[in-house]
């Protein structure tokens, strides 16, 4: 229960540091949708090509996020401080992780909104699909996210790393990301793309508080 | 005594692999002599995937149990993954264009070798970057550890995703490879495993002295 109140103090506290400032979802956002700009004029703006131009711009807009959250720690010392304070360490990934999903997941809203916009998008009775889809992408890249936001801080050259380590190791949520959109938007079957997502979803999650746990202590 | 037989042992290994397969293999009934690009570019995808494993396995060790022993071999591994995994791209880029007419295929293996090789740079890189040597060892541990759980699902989801690739010639179903052609892709595994091996065991005592030092 204690832990539980402390990984929501955590996340409170950085989703109300994003909302004051806003510095880190305006900046990515408007990044996201610059790439879906430059892509949609490069490569034709037909509703099919939306889903892959969707991703790919939610994945390099995320790095942006994650960056800009971590420099964010590191600027103002706030991971040491919060090491100070008793309790585990694995709470403090837990925090970190619910105020990236938050701040993903509203990213990809006012992505996806510009998408519709953009490209001319039916979503018809697919949206539950895409929710489903939003909510276990965001879920499985803010843990690989905040684990390589532990890794970043107070690293020279730290955020020209997180795009060479996000990119590659989210790639399956990007793959999946783009078929099951895909199939939401034209009533197709999801294949096993749910099923990547759950298992990169319970990989990170997994893995990914004892990896963090090592890696502040260390 | 040891270091010198392995070193001996595995410079003779590989002179018989490469004997066997630039004189003793015939030239594929399809592919012709390009064919013997694929013992080097299988026995480097072999050695690339071994490098990781033990890179992971070790860098787990170390965040574990905090003994440097640990950190040396993971040191030495992730360098190993990035040369193999390079060769791996390159062998299999020198033979995609004479075989498929593409210098790069798009298919599953290619891509997952790619993202391999683009993590463990990570990994090397990171380990540099940190002012704090200990902390450079832990960073570069945990992307050892996390590029190879995901590499998997990288594979699987790029084979779902599009794939080109012939299928495995040697799985489960069986072999579909002819003699002459598997004894020395055999023998050449072997020889790169042993090299993988003997490069591990000299790279991580390097990394030793150094520490030492």
């Amino acid at each position: 229960m204690r832990a539980l109140r402390r990984v929501w103090t955590l996340a409170a506290k950085d989703l109300r540091v994003e909302g004051r400032s806003l510095e880190a979802l305006v900046p990515s956002g408007s990044f996201g949708l610059l790439v879906v700009l430059v892509l949609g004029l490069t490569q034709g703006t037909e509703p099919d090509r939306a889903p892959a131009v969707l991703w790919v711009a939610l994945a390099l807009a995320a790095v942006l996020l994650v960056e800009r959250t971590t420099e964010r720690e590191g600027e103002e010392g706030t991971l040491e401080a919060l090491l100070l304070y008793p309790g585990s360490r694995e709470d403090l990934f837990w925090g970190r992780w619910l105020a990236l999903v938050v701040l993903l997941l509203a990213l990809g809203l006012v992505m996806g909104a510009a998408q519709v916009v953009l490209f001319g998008v039916r979503l018809g009775l697919g949206w539950p699909q895409l929710v489903a889809t939003g909510l276990l992408a965001a879920c499985g890249l803010a843990a690989v996210g905040v684990l390589l936001s532990a890794l970043m801080v107070n690293v020279r050259g730290g955020h020209l790393l997180m795009p060479l380590l996000l990119l590659p190791t989210g790639l399956p949520v990007l793959l999946a990301g783009i078929r099951l959109t895909e199939a939401a938007l034209t009533s197709g079957a999801p294949g096993p793309w749910i099923g990547v997502l759950v298992v990169f979803d319970a990989l990170f999650l997994l893995v990914g508080p004892p990896l963090f746990a090592a890696v502040v202590e260390g | 005594m040891l270091r010198a037989f392995l070193g001996g042992a595995t410079a003779g290994l590989v002179l018989l692999g490469l004997a066997l397969a630039l004189w003793w293999s015939p030239p594929d009934a399809y592919q012709g002599q390009y064919v013997r690009i694929m013992y080097v570019h299988v026995p480097s995808a072999l050695a690339a995937y071994v490098a990781a494993a033990v890179t992971c396995a070790s860098g787990a060790l170390y965040l574990w149990r905090r003994q440097l022993r640990y950190d040396h071999v993971a040191q030495a591994g992730a360098e190993l993954t990035v040369l193999f995994s390079g060769l791996t791209l390159l062998s299999g880029m020198l033979w995609g264009r004479p075989v498929w007419g593409v210098w790069w295929a798009w298919d599953a293996r290619l891509v997952t070798t790619a993202v391999l090789f683009l993590l463990y740079v990570g990994c090397v890189l990171v380990r540099g970057l940190s002012d704090d040597p200990e902390r450079g060892r832990s960073l570069a541990s945990v992307v050892g550890v996390v590029g190879f759980l995901d590499v998997p699902l990288v594979h699987y989801s790029v084979v779902w995703f599009r794939t080109l690739h012939q299928p495995p010639s040697i799985g489960p179903s069986g072999v579909t490879i002819a003699p002459a052609l598997l004894v020395p892709l055999l023998v050449n595994s072997l020889a790169y495993l042993a090299l993988v091996g003997y490069l591990l065991v000299e790279r991580a005592r390097l990394a030793r002295l150094e520490a030492a030092q």
